[in-house]
């Protein structure tokens, strides 16, 4: 009966009834209900024309005396509307305490904020500590003003982003849903031509059994390409749609201590020298056997015995300076250290709790 | 009878093995060599399930690794059929072997069907004993028993805690009637005797919800090896089986029930809180640091598990502002407050999971990576309660499973609120639809974990679609036809009635009165000729129930009458097995009968009229599905645009599944004889979408017959059908003996030899003088000589054909050669 009326306004049961006037939605099927986020107590609407008219009024439900203004009025999204209030206050320090998963150097502090965010939120809607939790509220949106706004700027574009990925979204599955309507009517008038060309074909005379070989490796051929071009095109439109909405977000990764270092040359070895310090390299070691390789004949281009003596050399004494019982100690600790210090130097300051 | 597949000695429990069987045999051996999955289709009644169990069962004791077989089938009487093989299979082996294998296999079915608890046990429904044996055996329950609290237990269940874990039960095979019994007489628990004994059996056999349903896989088949072998049977369904398994649908009723479970549950928070606060803040410091560890091993007995949630963010801490379980109960009563509020809404809604969780966090302020661990949470938190009366839970688990699954999968879900139930109902009564677009979703992690993976029914047709739809490649790819020493089934497409009008259900004309007086001639006509039953299936019962009423009008039902018992299916299921079982009387006691049914219905899937029970099915309409449903056309289209299955190709093969599911329900088994007519005229175009052993029987001048043509040929049909016939006459044809199959088995050694000679020489002569022009023809009429001898030879000279086919084999060698 209400199915296609104009209004696709939620269902309510005939037997409800306005609090305040007492007419009941069995008689005034377009009763609506509004709600003042002061007190959350519900009246009809003619309720609050009546009442609220002629400026401020206190709220008519017995025993709740707060002012209450006609512009403040609205229309609840829940019908609960202990959920309403819960709701508003949420949006309220969800406004303050506007910080993401990106802020968070881990995962773990990223979690404790939350659960204090929640606590604070929880204590509010209970009414538990309220002033503890509107100081809380109050003191942490005076000391972020900075952060909370570049994080509501944030977010916003990140909807914005949101919306626009939908509609390109939307604009394309439509696209392809009309090629796809397209190559099948393609498809469809090919096999037709294809079925008069080899009745032609067959009319004007010749083999048969060749003449529909051909026909079907034809068409067989033309489908193949289709086939492929079709491939090309949607691995094209996913690359283009990949590269122009890829986006990373996660924990924020410790970055900033690298920039401090003094900039200095490239060393590739790290600090590592290749002095000897163990041999001095002789000119000739006078071994016949090597003494008779070390001729031009024997020789490839570049061959230099000598690099062969420094290698064997090498080989024989590395691993002479060092002690394994030191070398695992000694590493960690300086790591260790640079983390301490790392620490120690990251701002605290935007912790209030 | 024991013979060998190259390597492999198979033992096969009977002394004649048909020709398919071997092939069969052949190629799943292949899969499980090479591993990866397969798709098999072999003709109903045939044996698959014993060829099947003969060959795994071989390679699980030639290879010392022992792979286990998962074993899954639909109902529960394929899995007790399946059982019963089993166990022939296995006192076969050791009659032929001479001693006993150290060999496992078990059954695993609902607590329902297992539960020996005296009072749980008489308990009708299926969840309340789920419940019930819950609360009698979960952890917590024990713990309060020992310490000295006085609660009631399971004393079945207990005695398991008595023996070996490993060996709860000795080797063999169990059917779950021994299962049953075994338990009885030791007073353990049979279900928990086979859950846990899972890791610890060679052969497993239970339907595929324990394996494709993320809500049980997760409980009951975690601990399966990764190199198990499994087996898909009667897949044909397997695509609906894996979307039903991830759709939610939440009604208005249910969010009212979760509403009040949280409510509960709040209770129960406060409650402890004042009692024993310390479990809430162990829970607590728990959390903080992940849910995997906060679970513990989570054991059997646990509430319900996580749907599908990759395991990486299993192994994540949840997030702060659902740690503390009162802030969590505000989450859920947010949630499901705001579900009521979306579900007011008067007019048809679909949108993603994206634009849904974007509105939610509009209204709610409810983040998606909480969400995201809702059913988990919810878990611990029922544990940390140590709650017992777990059903009253059951809407509120749904609510939460809904919400994890939202949140955590992006594409291949869609949201559909539809508030009324009907296009003409005016009393709304919104339904919220999630539901799952994507079968691949659900089997993915089945294909993820398993190497070798088999998909097999009698009618999977086209078998490309398969692969196509669950998104995986298969290796092995087959569809064996019928090997028949006479043409025992006769399958038939008429397009025309008598008067040459049409035979169509299509819409536009299905309630054209020359169409319906046309299909009752149809129906009429094989009534007269037919003996014992017949068996009719309709696209859908409104149009059963239009069709009928028209024929009462037209007089058609009291001709039939005369012939027939007329009996009709209802989606009523006690209703159904009267009709089903009068049915059956009236076909054994000569009356004979006709059963009017749906293709989709009950009767359609698992009833078997096997022999005089159904000697002619005809079905009346290609069975498509109703396609102005909404969830459909989402699927469609998710198809389309996913895995690029147009929408008439996925109809038309959903439609033609159904048709030849219907039309193998009248022939089961080789000994068996039927008629099938697909009566519509579209059907003459889906000719090539049927199962390969149907379409083989079906020749081009069958498939466009009026209905006078159909009877004729029918008449002749069951003449010669009613010729006496032996057994012995199919030897070597459609059944063979030891020595038929050596002899195969040489022939297609010869066979291959000569190839490679061939191939050899064709090189030769290809460098020689590059034309290879005349050697490929050998090659392709060896195989077709092969195929034609069983199929051909059949019809006509059945006499002593046992000589002939040597004669012929000879004639085939000299060809070859």
């Amino acid at each position: 009966m209400q199915r296609n009326g104009a209004v696709p306004a939620p269902f309510e049961d005939a037997e409800e009834e306005c609090p305040i006037c007492h007419s009941k939605r069995y008689l005034r099927k377009d009763m609506k209900f509004m709600i003042n986020p002061e007190c959350y107590h519900k009246m009809c609407e003619s309720c609050v024309d009546r009442i609220f008219s002629h400026g401020p009024a206190a709220c008519p439900v017995a025993g709740c005396n707060k002012t209450l203004r006609r512009a403040r009025f609205r229309k609840p999204t829940f019908r609960d509307l202990q959920m309403e209030r819960e709701v508003d206050i949420r949006r309220r320090v969800a406004e303050v305490f506007n910080r993401e998963e990106v802020d968070f150097d881990t995962l773990k502090d990223y979690n404790d904020y939350l659960n204090d965010v929640e606590d604070v939120t929880f204590n509010l809607i209970q009414n538990i500590d309220v002033e503890e939790a509107e100081a809380k509220l109050d003191a942490y949106a005076a000391a972020n003003k900075q952060l909370i706004q570049s994080n509501m700027k944030r977010a916003k574009e990140g909807v914005d982003t949101f919306r626009a990925r939908q509609e390109a979204a939307k604009e394309s599955a439509q696209q392809r849903r009309k090629a796809a309507l397209q190559e099948e009517e393609e498809t469809r008038r090919e096999e037709e031509e294809e079925r008069r060309n080899l009745l032609k074909a067959l009319d004007a005379g010749g083999d048969a059994e060749v003449l529909t070989r051909q026909s079907q490796e034809a068409m067989r051929y033309r489908a193949q390409i289709r086939k492929e071009a079709l491939a090309n095109e949607i691995s094209a439109n996913e690359n283009a749609n990949g590269s122009a909405q890829f986006t990373i977000r996660g924990l924020k990764k410790h970055v900033e201590k690298e920039e401090e270092e003094e900039e200095k040359p490239y060393d590739p070895f790290d600090g590592l020298s290749d002095k000897r310090e163990y041999f001095v390299l002789q000119e000739d070691y006078g071994w016949e056997n090597y003494d008779r390789l070390n001729k031009p004949e024997y020789s490839a281009g570049g061959y230099n015995i000598h690099e062969y003596y420094n290698r064997a050399l090498c080989e024989a004494f590395s691993g002479l300076g060092v002690f394994i019982g030191d070398s695992s100690d000694e590493a960690p600790p300086a790591v260790a250290s640079a983390g301490a210090a790392l620490a120690a130097a990251s701002p605290m300051s935007d912790d209030v709790f | 009878m024991r013979f060998h597949i190259e390597e492999l000695e198979i033992l096969f429990p009977y002394p004649r093995i048909y020709p398919e069987q071997y092939a069969y045999m052949c190629d799943l051996k292949r899969t499980l060599d090479v591993g990866g999955k397969a798709v098999l289709e072999m003709p109903s009644g045939t044996g698959k399930t014993v060829t099947l169990l003969s060959l795994i069962v071989a390679y699980q004791q030639h290879h010392p690794e022992k792979r286990k077989l998962i074993y899954c089938s639909r109902t529960m009487s394929e899995i007790e059929k399946a059982l019963a093989e089993l166990k022939a299979l296995m006192k076969y082996r050791t009659e032929q072997l001479g001693h006993e294998e150290e060999f496992r296999g078990l059954g695993l079915t609902s607590r329902k069907n297992l539960c020996l608890h005296p009072s749980v046990k008489r308990e009708k429904s299926g969840s309340v004993v789920d419940a019930r044996c819950r609360s009698l055996t979960a952890g917590f329950v024990k713990e309060q028993r020992e310490r000295g609290e006085d609660v009631e237990m399971c004393v079945y269940h207990d005695n398991l805690d008595l023996l070996e874990p490993h060996n709860l039960i000795p080797p063999g095979v169990w059917t779950l009637d021994g299962l049953m019994k075994y338990g009885e007489e030791q007073k353990q628990c049979p279900y928990f005797t086979a859950r846990r004994m899972m890791p610890f059996c060679n052969v497993i056999i239970y339907s595929y919800h324990y394996l494709l349903d993320p809500k049980i896989a997760e409980r009951v088949s975690k601990e399966l090896s990764k190199d198990c072998i499994v087996v898909f049977d009667e897949a044909h369904n397997i695509d609906n089986v894996c979307i039903e398994s991830l759709s939610i649908d939440i009604t208005e009723d249910s969010l009212r029930k979760a509403t009040r479970g949280a409510n509960n549950l709040d209770r129960k928070i406060t409650e402890m809180k004042s009692t024993d606060a310390q479990k809430l803040q162990d829970e607590y410091a728990k959390l903080v640091d992940g849910l995997r560890d906060a679970g513990e091993a989570r054991d059997e007995e646990a509430f319900m598990s996580n749907p599908a949630l990759p395991d990486d963010l299993l192994k994540e801490a949840v997030p702060g502002n659902i740690r503390r379980a009162e802030h969590f109960i505000s989450f859920l009563k947010r949630f499901i407050e705001y579900l009521k509020t979306r579900m007011k809404v008067l007019h048809v809604i679909s949108e993603t999971p994206l634009s849904f969780l974007v509105h939610l966090k509009d209204l709610t302020f409810i983040e998606r990576k909480p969400l995201r661990f809702c059913a988990e949470r919810l878990t611990s938190l029922v544990r940390t309660l140590e709650l017992t009366n777990i059903e009253d839970y059951q809407p509120l688990q749904e609510v939460a499973t809904f919400a994890t699954l939202v949140a955590t999968y992006e594409k291949g879900f869609l949201l559909i609120l539809e508030p009324y139930e009907t296009e003409s109902a005016t009393v709304p009564n919104p339904i919220l639809h999630f539901t799952c677009l994507d079968a691949a979703i659900a089997i993915k992690p089945v294909f993820d974990r398993f190497s070798s993976v088999i998909i097999t029914s009698g009618t999977i047709s086209p078998l490309d679609m398969y692969p196509r739809m669950l998104g995986f490649e298969a290796v092995v790819q087959e569809s064996y036809a019928m090997t028949l020493a006479r043409k025992s089934f006769l399958p038939m497409i008429v397009t025309r009635g008598s008067d040459q009008g049409v035979l169509s259900s299509s819409f536009t004309i299905r309630n054209d009165p020359s169409v319906v007086r046309n299909y009752g001639n149809l129906l009429t006509e094989f009534c007269k000729l037919t003996p014992d039953g017949i068996v009719v299936f309709f696209p859908s019962y409104l149009y059963m129930e239009s069709i009928i009423s028209m024929w009462q009008g037209m007089g058609i039902l009291d001709t039939i009458w005369k012939y027939k018992l007329i009996l009709v299916e209802t989606p009523d299921s006690q209703e159904t097995s009267l009709a089903l079982e009068t049915y059956r009387t009236a076909c054994n006691n000569g009356r004979g009968a006709v059963l009017l049914c749906v293709a989709r219905g009950k009767v359609s899937e698992g009833i078997d009229f096997d022999h005089h029970y159904g000697r002619t099915v005809l079905c009346i309409g290609v069975p498509f599905q109703y396609t102005e449903s909404r969830i459909l056309k989402a699927r469609l289209e998710f198809l389309r645009e996913t895995y690029r299955i147009r929408e008439n190709d996925f109809l038309s093969f959903d439609a033609m599944r159904h048709a030849a599911q219907c039309l193998g329900r009248v022939l089961r088994g080789k000994d068996d004889y039927g008629i099938m007519v697909l009566a519509d005229r579209r059907f003459q175009k889906k000719r090539t979408q049927l199962p390969k052993w149907i379409g083989q029987a079906l020749p081009e001048a069958e498939s466009n017959m009026s209905v006078d043509q159909a009877v004729a040929v029918a008449k002749k049909f069951l003449k010669d059908m009613s010729v006496p016939y032996e057994g012995l006459m199919q030897e070597g044809i459609s059944t063979w003996s030891l020595s038929d199959l050596k002899r195969h088995q040489a022939k297609k050694e010869v066979e291959e030899i000569e190839q490679l000679q061939r191939d050899a020489e064709m090189e030769g002569l290809e460098e020689a003088n590059g034309n290879g022009n005349g050697v490929v023809n050998g090659n392709g009429n060896g195989v077709g000589n092969g195929n034609g001898n069983g199929v051909g030879n059949g019809n006509g000279k059945v006499v002593d054909e046992f000589d002939m086919d040597e004669d012929d084999e000879e004639a085939m060698m000299a060809l070859d050669g």
